[in-house]
């Protein structure tokens, strides 16, 4: 393999070790939220051109049930828990101990357990990077958001974007006792997360060093 | 520089793509806080869509279609190989969304019209139509056979350019 590919499979392998134990402590959080209902297990982290990372993801205009958090600052990114609309609608009744509802508005206490779940999810996640990459990490508040999941993608996109034309897009997937559901956890981070984390696995694997 | 021409079917134009259409094609994108800009020549119906992301390149090169402040230019010179002057041309623009309502992060659709609006000006293509703007994303279907821009947003009616 030429030196320049084995840098970069390095680099993914060392992104997939960082995102493998974030996603651990998210799981973690998300069976205690769910009463061990729900898992997670980490899909994929890899570089994708940005005409095709829409496709290659399959986001594209079905409407999905999103909750959004954001990490401020130049050491960020965008986290987007994203479901199907039965998927969503699911958790939210059995998180509430209601029957899954069939009115076509969400009201406010179902898109408050979505958002809630992001928000532990979320949170999780982020404490679990924050302490592997020993940096303060600030999410904002959740958003909720019910729109063509592409266009929700796209604006998460754009500070990776502003630099690159390769976009780095780590996703989860979860399990209901053992059976794949359509959700998803779809984390961009910033250049600068992206180069924190390399320099940080780096330094504690010594895998630049092989 | 030479494209390919969509000229049956139905061809998706991912971010920061510039892909020309002839009828009976269609060209087809999502558009968040992205604009999305077509020009469209109705004699030789040869049209072309751009899916724009950011505003400037800032002496970035390498993706044309990605910055407004070359995409417009690269999108201009396209047609030109076809004979096609911007006088004989009109453009429609539409997207630049701010996707997580007006205190949300990366406030960047705006700037993404304002900059579309400015290039459109220098070449001298006149605005035959505009949607831009507002909080939602937008499924867009331009028609090569009419020029026409058919524009979809969640929970509401259909709009057309």
């Amino acid at each position: 393999m030429p030196n320049s590919q084995c840098a970069e499979s390095n680099e993914m392998e060392v992104l997939h070790q960082l995102f493998s134990s974030a996603t651990y402590d998210a799981s973690a959080a998300m069976c205690r939220w769910t009463d061990g209902l729900i898992t997670l297990t980490l899909d994929e982290v890899r570089e994708i051109p940005l005409e095709d990372v829409c496709s290659e993801l399959d986001i594209n205009d079905e409407l999905r049930t999103m909750v959004v958090l954001r990490l401020r600052g130049d050491i960020g990114g965008e986290m987007i828990l994203t479901f199907d609309e039965k998927n969503g609608r699911q958790l939210a009744a059995s998180l509430l101990g209601q029957p899954t509802s069939e009115d076509s508005r969400w009201n406010d206490l179902e898109k408050s357990a979505l958002t809630e779940t992001g928000n532990i999810l979320g949170c999780a996640y982020i404490n679990a990077i924050t302490r592997l990459i020993d940096q303060e990490l600030i999410p904002s508040a959740p958003y909720f958001i019910q729109d063509y999941g592409a266009s929700v993608l796209q604006q998460a996109l754009i500070a990776q974007a502003i630099t690159c034309d390769e976009v780095l897009v780590c996703r989860t997937g979860f399990h209901r006792e053992g059976e794949e559901l359509n959700w998803r956890v779809l984390f961009v981070p910033t250049e600068a997360m992206r180069k924190a984390m390399e320099a940080t696995m780096h330094f504690s694997t010594g895998i630049c060093n092989r | 520089m030479t494209a390919t021409i969509v000229e049956t079917g139905s061809k998706s134009v991912g971010m920061g793509q510039i892909v020309l259409g002839r009828q009976p094609g269609r060209l087809t994108a999502i558009l968040g806080s992205c604009v999305g800009v077509t020009f469209y020549h109705e004699r030789l119906q040869l049209g072309v869509l751009g899916h724009v992301v950011l505003p400037t390149s800032n002496g970035q090169g390498a993706k044309p279609g990605k910055f407004a402040d070359i995409a417009i230019p690269h999108m201009l010179e396209l047609l030109k190989q076809h004979g096609i002057g911007p006088g004989e041309l009109d453009a429609k623009i539409t997207g630049g969304a701010c996707m997580f309502g007006p205190d949300g992060p990366m406030q960047i659709g705006d700037a993404n019209v304002k900059a579309i609006v400015e290039a459109l000006k220098t070449a001298e293509v006149p605005i035959a139509g505009k949607d831009t703007g507002g909080s939602t994303g937008r499924r867009i279907s331009f028609d090569c056979t009419t020029g026409l821009l058919l524009i979809d947003t969640v929970g509401n009616p259909s709009r057309t350019l």
